[in-house]
């Protein structure tokens, strides 16, 4: 990992479109300015994380899901089409 | 005739279910960039998003907004912004399920991470609504 050290409102550049800048320091929390470009997507790591965890457990899926559609159709929750 | 080869379905024809291209992939799926939207039977509330590189790779996806009418209102701006970009066409969402092996009744969707599709552009991403109260397990059914 590369490690730089940075003064509050100094930044640092990452490829040629994205800046985090040290916005303060207090206590043992860090505020970061992040400017990127919309299409990429800027989250806290764990949140993230969770996403992927979801993801690769979501692609686990059974194969037979007409178990699931009859539950579907006699669920209260279900409104009908 | 380019076809999509599946471990579920079989080869599926692309001229019939138009691939949508996912740029960034899915988090945990970076390098999956191709997906093929398939109904799962005739009035069933599932979907399919088959992978159109890796046969074996499936998500059954469903429309968040049976599960919860008012899904997606009152967003923050940034999370709304995510969403809805500036088209003036709102966008296909749609929402992964999660069935646990050996307790389907248990299943959730992950409300805190929907897809979002341009169907007529025939692109997709997956956002993150950091700002919102969502969750990735919703229950599907009741207890």
């Amino acid at each position: 990992m590369l490690v730089l050290t940075r003064k509050i409102n100094e930044s640092i550049t990452i490829g040629n479109d994205i800046t985090v800048q040290v916005l303060g320091v207090r206590g043992g929390q860090v505020r970061l300015g992040i400017k990127a470009p919309k299409e990429t997507p800027v989250n806290r790591t764990e949140v993230y994380e969770s996403i992927q965890r979801e993801n690769r457990e979501a692609a686990r899926t059974p194969r037979d899901l007409d178990l699931l559609n009859d539950m579907m159709t006699t669920s209260p929750r279900n409104e009908p089409e | 005739m380019e076809q999509v080869k599946t471990t579920r379905f079989g080869d599926v024809d692309i001229s019939e279910h138009r691939p949508i291209s996912f740029p960034l992939g899915l988090p945990g799926f970076p390098d999956q960039k191709r997906f093929v939207l398939m109904e799962h039977k005739p009035g069933s509330p599932f979907m399919w998003l088959q992978s159109a590189d890796s046969p074996n790779l499936a998500f059954v996806v469903m429309d968040p907004f049976l599960i919860q009418s008012n899904y997606l209102q009152d967003l923050p701006p940034r999370d709304r912004e995510m969403v809805l970009g500036k088209t003036d066409t709102p966008p296909l969402v749609l929402t992964i399920v999660n069935i646990p092996h050996g307790a389907p009744r248990e299943m959730t969707v992950n409300l805190l991470g929907p897809l979002v599709i341009d169907a007529e552009a025939r692109t997709g991403k997956q956002v993150i609504l950091a700002g919102s109260a969502y969750q990735t397990r919703h229950p599907v059914l009741p207890e």
